[in-house]
């Protein structure tokens, strides 16, 4: 019966076409404007953040109007960029990527609007509690018991992740619908990155449903009155780890199989793009203890071992940045760069497309080292908990993730409406001012935490501010200045396009590889059987002594709930 | 599969790189004694009458040897009475310190400006920490990990004399 409907189901004139049919046009546009709506409202909250953080600031506007709770700014900016932006952004593009590829609709198309729908409820409730509750919501986005939010904000999240569950099975359906008619053939890159992208996160999802599901909602609900908080933590960074390569693998689809066109080169090696993203599913989820080193329950030794994993997981990176690297070297070279290095800069600059990503990736080579410098487990002692960890992941989630997920809507948004982009300029200096603004964030954050400037506090007014944090901290601010404008330039062309843009969209084409170009690399590559069984003993290996030692229902779980705004227990 | 010939020198130079990462971490925590934090105990922050935490507080062992007892809790460090608000903890110029914190509530955080200590406060669990104090100077004790409305007004101080 499903196949019967299927081959009504309208598809596009050519996988390449930038011309969307009206169901694609509906589906991954929902998901994409539902993404940026939800990137506006956290967004807007980030340079308000770098205001209240700077003492200088402070002194002169004592108020500051904007989202005046610190703390309920900070929840909502984590939640909404770090959580939902990304989920929504990351499903609406895979499902377009995943289509065209393959060359057939989804499977259970329905479907796909039920996790959506499931996800925009999540969506609201977050908002709804997160704007009437704002003292008791105040929990941040990594929401750790014995802290206790009232149990919307815990819904939000389950009908986040449960459609992001419904969403990866179309997905996985799809693929091996395909699977079955091309057994001997590889399947183009972007839908193997795609595969490994949502196997990962199902299996991390699993750590925080249980977290949610077991401890925090029931304790939210008064079914339970204590809870394990170091059992909590472990649960959330089993989670917490992949979470940030589901955010990465994504603008890697963008990276590997979309930019070399983009740029006007060819990607260098694909057999080993495919050994990168299989290393990416084996090693990121037995390393989340590296958030834990300072954690007083858990030993050295399990400690020690997933801070080696940590230093495997960042080889696939390198290989990526060589592979990358290559193919805009080629690029380079088309557009006549002739010398050792003027390929650099011999680049499509003026292209937004190309632009946001190239400015992006600037930022993530700073953000990758400074991840090293975070994973070696002593140097980590120094920088745990400052601001030179949200200085790290502003530089890999905040502009190398988000700039290429921009780049994306800037081909994509006129495919949507159907009308060119409202301004082609403002977007590239909207990358540019972006770029700058986070690369000063960058430095200013990451010199304040040095001189030991905490993360997530008011040190616009706290008392233990030294001269340097100061110095530091004020220049934070600035850097949210030159966010504040490129944000805005953001959403005047995202609204511009919707609204007032009056040009038809451009006769194009989407980068799109219907077949795969590789030929060499082992078809048993794509037995997830293997990998997940691989996963499972790393997995068992990495956590198993973890669990052992965190799992106490003798003398653990049994301490009381807390809300945000008070010091004495819940009852 | 094949493999290009400068592809395969990256993947080496890039393997041995972190190859060396990893022997410089295990020579760290082999012959230069720098260590994680690893589990003290548990404790029931609702029960502290039987352990050292019932008076906390800086004990003096042996020569420049100090341990310190200090409960964390929204939004103050507590550390002994006769201390101040919010306490001031002072040693000589070279004591080295043992630190047991422990939080009663919430997660805290136990991070002394200027120096290597770094801790989460999981309450129910007991974190330390050993310090030097080498350099004369006041250094605040900084809660480093969100612990609710208060979070930015919590914190000691280490005076070294
Ligand atoms: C306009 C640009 C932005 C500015 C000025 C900005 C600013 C900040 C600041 C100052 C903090 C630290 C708050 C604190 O530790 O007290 C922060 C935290 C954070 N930001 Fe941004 N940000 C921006 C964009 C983004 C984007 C695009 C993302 C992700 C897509 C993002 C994700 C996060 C996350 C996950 C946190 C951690 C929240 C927490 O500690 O609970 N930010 N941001
Ligand atoms: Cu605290
Ligand atoms: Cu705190």
């Amino acid at each position: 019966m499903a196949s019967i409907s299927l081959t009504q189901i309208e598809m596009p004139a050519s996988p390449r076409t930038l011309k969307l049919v009206r169901r694609e046009r509906l589906l991954v546009g929902a998901h994409i404007l539902t993404a940026f709506f939800a990137l506006m409202i956290g967004i807007f909250m980030g340079p308000f953040q770098t205001f209240h953080r700077s003492p200088t600031f402070v002194q002169y506007f004592p108020t500051i109007p904007v989202f005046s709770y610190y703390y309920q700014a900070v929840t909502a900016h984590g939640v909404m960029n770090a959580l939902f932006f990304t989920t929504f952004f990351i499903i609406g593009f895979m499902y377009f990527v995943t289509e065209r590829s393959l060359q057939r609709p989804l499977r259970f198309q329905q479907a796909a609007w039920v996790a959506y729908a499931s996800m925009f409820v999540g969506l609201v409730t977050m908002l709804a509690v997160l704007l009437l509750e704002p003292q008791r919501s105040a929990v941040l986005y990594t929401f750790y018991p014995p802290m206790i939010a009232p149990a919307p904000f815990y819904l939000g999240l389950v009908l986040l992740v449960l459609g992001s569950w419904i969403a990866s099975a179309i997905l996985f359906f799809t693929y091996r619908d395909w699977k079955r008619e091309h057994p001997n053939e590889r399947v183009p890159l972007a839908v193997f990155i795609m595969l490994v992208t949502f196997i990962m996160w199902d299996v991390a999802t699993i750590g925080v449903a249980i977290e949610i599901l077991f401890m925090l909602l029931p304790a939210s609900l008064g079914l339970l009155r204590t809870v394990d908080p170091q059992l909590g933590r472990t649960l959330f960074w089993f989670f917490g780890h992949p979470l940030v390569y589901f955010w990465l693998l994504p603008a890697y689809v963008s990276w590997y199989t979309m930019l070399p066109k983009q740029a006007g080169g060819r990607l260098f090696s694909e057999p080993l793009a495919r050994v990168a993203f299989i290393m990416f599913l084996l090693f990121s989820v037995p390393v989340g203890v590296h958030h834990q080193f300072s954690d007083p329950g858990i030993s050295a030794s399990s400690k020690g071992l997933q801070a080696f994993l940590t230093l495997v997981v960042s080889i696939p990176s390198f290989m990526t940045a060589f592979n990358v690297g290559a193919a805009l070297e080629s690029a380079g070279r088309n557009n006549g760069a002739k010398g050792l290095i003027d390929w650099v800069w011999k680049q499509r600059w003026s292209d937004p497309v190309v632009a946001a990503q190239l400015f992006g990736m600037l930022n993530f080579i700073a953000g990758g080292f400074s991840g090293i410098i975070n994973a070696s487990s002593q140097l980590n002692a120094t920088v745990h908990n400052t601001s030179w960890v949200p200085a790290h992941f502003h530089q890999t989630l905040g502009s190398a993730v988000t700039l290429t997920y921009i780049s994306v809507l800037y081909w994509m948004l006129p495919a949507i409406r159907g009308r060119a982009l409202f301004s082609k300029r403002m977007a590239v200096w909207q990358a540019a001012t972006w770029f700058i603004g986070m690369t000063l964030f960058g430095l200013a954050m990451g010199e304040a935490g040095l001189n030991g400037a905490p993360r997530r506090s008011i040190t616009g007014t706290a008392p233990y501010v030294t001269e340097p944090m100061r110095f530091w901290l004020d220049v934070t601010a600035v850097s949210g200045v030159i966010l504040l404008i490129s944000s805005i330039l953001l959403y005047v062309n995202i609204f511009g396009t919707l609204f007032l843009s009056r040009q038809p969209a451009p006769e194009g084409e989407v980068p799109i590889t219907t077949k795969s170009g590789d030929t060499t690399s082992p078809l048993w590559f794509e037995r997830w059987g293997i990998w997940l069984g691989v996963l499972a003993l790393l997995l068992l290996m990495a956590y198993g002594p973890v669990f052992a030692e965190t799992l106490d229902f003798q003398s653990g779980w049994n301490i009381q709930r807390y809300v945000p705004s008070s010091n004495a227990p819940m009852p | 599969m094949e493999l290009n010939r400068i592809e395969r020198y990256w993947l080496l130079a890039v393997t041995s790189v972190l190859g060396a990462f990893a022997a410089a971490t295990i020579v760290a925590v082999a012959f230069f004694g720098i260590r994680l934090p690893s589990p003290v105990d548990r404790i029931d922050p609702r029960n502290l009458e039987q352990t050292e935490f019932a008076r906390p507080g800086i004990r003096q062992l042996a020569g420049n040897r100090y341990e310190a007892y200090i409960i964390a809790k929204s939004w103050a460090f507590e550390a002994g009475p006769g201390l101040g608000t919010p306490p001031t903890l002072r040693f000589p110029v070279g004591s080295e310190v043992t630190f047991y914190v422990t939080s009663i509530d919430v997660m805290h955080g136990f991070q002394i400006e200027g120096h290597t200590a770094n801790l989460e406060l999981v309450p129910g669990q007991i974190a330390r920490t050993t310090v030097r104090f080498n350099r004369p100077g006041k250094y605040s004790i900084i809660c480093n990990h969100y612990c609710g409305a208060g979070h930015h007004v919590m914190y000691a101080t280490v005076q070294v004399e």
